[in-house]
């Protein structure tokens, strides 16, 4: 069953099309990765999947039209830019968008390891504990679709380990959908069900080993990027 | 001291400022979160077409300046969502547009105007009762509505993609802010004036932002800064026979500075 439905999806701003005749599906319960090039129109795939910008062609998610699954999707965002000196705790931005009888120290928080940060404020995290402040934020709604907008940006490298092993953990013990947009190729390479690659156009569309090939990643990144075989992490 | 209190102008400049107090503490919160100061200045400014139209067709002024500014400031809102004009760019063209228009049309009154005067520089000791009676309604409302929402309200000022995920109906809060600001903005006028009437929305959320440490804690120490500033600003102004509004503002202002000197004294001595 497809969780995310996209047919002939396309963007324009003015007389510049971003995102030209994109048809695919994210199977239910699957990690997908969407990779390509800066601005390849990536996060306005993930806006238009949204319905937060204007579109020609169809999304459905669960079958459903965006407006009516809202509740279910989980989203983390590019950029989270904010008044760092504003004192807002990080057990006070959690209960912002929470259902009314969450809990700070519930399973949830422990498995995001936000419980420990309760008492701080939002505005004095590093990259990566905001990043696993925002990812508890998205799943305290209990969604069965999580949206990630590039979330190991300004995260170091172990950093982004343990925040990619974080997203395996909610898709495998929660059975919950992953799409995640992200440049780190290696890492996603070795980590997702499903890749999609996006350059304007659909480039590619498939499982890791099928869908990255050589001719697929000279399309995107040109001749010089490559793959490091099937490393894990 | 307990003689002024008496006198009823001064209970009708007391309970105003004490309501105003509240609602511009609150919603400076939000104003400040969402950097929509220049939003608030241009509103105060463009809520002179309301006040002018009142004089001209011998109306309320101050019910007619509501009426337009919560209108000006949908107006805003929809160019904001449906155009590529930059916000700042919106809030100017209103502004200028509006102050211009409230020019235009006082320019068609003769005579000396005393309300005019009591908007543009602020008067809460002439608060007539039927004015105090709206904005005790109107305050009221808005303050419960305040404190009913403030999460929501906070989420969607800090991230409306998310907040909308999170069911929020972001396109209504956003109008919703729009107009509460301006209708806070306009009831501010009466006690501080069009030129100063966003200090009380500034001025106590960034003294509080100094030392508090949560978003409650924001919340109620802006709402302490903005009473104290109010309450010590009229009892001064009446002491010194200053501008009432003009007197607010520095109170407030003098507040933020030992504030500020007291943290940075702390901190120095903590290094």
């Amino acid at each position: 069953m497809s969780a995310i439905s996209v047919k002939n999806l396309s963007v324009d701003y003015g007389n510049q099309t971003v995102l030209n005749r994109l048809s695919f599906d994210v199977e239910k319960g699957k990690l997908t990765a969407i990779i390509g090039p800066n601005g390849s129109g990536k996060t306005t795939l993930f806006k238009a999947i949204l319905g937060l910008i204007p579109h020609q062609g169809q999304v459905r998610i669960f079958q459903k039209p965006v407006r009516e699954v809202l509740r279910r999707i989980g989203y983390v965002p590019q950029s989270f830019d904010f008044d760092r000196t504003l004192p807002i705790t990080v057990r006070e931005f959690l209960s912002f968008g929470a259902l009314r009888h969450w809990h700070p120290s519930g399973e949830l928080c422990k498995e995001v390891h936000v419980d420990v940060l309760m008492d701080r404020l939002i505005g004095e995290l590093s990259g990566g504990q905001l990043q696993r402040v925002l990812i508890a934020q998205a799943l305290l709604k209990k969604p069965d679709l999580l949206l990630l907008d590039e979330p190991s940006s300004g995260i170091d490298i172990e950093g982004a380990k343990a925040f990619y092993d974080l997203i395996k953990h909610v898709n495998h013990e929660h059975g919950l959908t992953v799409v995640l947009i992200s440049h780190e190729i290696n890492m996603v390479y070795s980590l997702a069900d499903q890749i999609i690659c996006l350059n304007r156009d659909l480039i590619c569309n498939g499982p890791p080993r099928q869908a990255l090939t050589k001719d697929v990643m000279e399309q995107l990144y040109g001749s010089e990027v490559s793959l490091r075989g099937h490393e894990h992490l | 001291m307990m003689d002024i209190l008496l006198l009823p102008f001064m209970q009708r400049a007391l309970i105003a400022g004490l309501l105003l107090g509240v609602l511009l503490a609150l919603l400076g919160i939000f104003v400040v979160l969402r950097r929509m100061a220049f939003f608030s200045d241009g509103i105060a400014h463009a809520s002179l077409s309301g006040v002018a139209l009142g004089l001209l067709v011998n109306a309320n002024p101050l019910l007619t300046a509501l009426g337009v500014s919560a209108l000006l400031a949908m107006l805003m809102a929809w160019l904001e969502r449906r155009t590529k004009i930059a916000s700042d760019a919106v809030v100017g063209l209103i502004f200028t547009a509006g102050m211009a228009a409230g020019v235009i049309l006082i320019s068609f009154k003769t005579g000396y105007q005393p309300d005019l005067m009591s908007f543009l520089f602020g008067n809460i000791l002439a608060i007539r009762p039927d004015e105090l009676w709206l904005m005790g309604v109107i305050a009221l409302a808005v303050v419960f509505f305040l404190i009913h929402e403030y999460k929501r309200l906070a989420l969607f000022v800090l991230n409306p993609e998310i907040a909308l995920l999170a069911g929020i109906p972001v396109v209504a809060y956003q109008t919703l802010l729009y107009v509460i600001v301006a209708v806070a903005v306009v009831l501010g006028i009466k006690m501080l004036g069009i030129v100063l009437v966003s200090a009380l929305l500034i001025v106590p959320v960034s003294t509080a932002k100094l030392f508090a440490k949560s978003f409650r804690s924001l919340m109620a120490w802006s709402v302490v800064i903005s009473l104290i500033s109010v309450l010590s600003g009229l009892v001064l102004s009446v002491y010194l026979n200053l501008p009432t509004g003009a007197v607010i503002v520095l109170c407030g202002f003098a507040i933020f500075c030992l504030t500020f000197a007291g943290k940075r004294l702390a901190s120095t001595k903590k290094a």
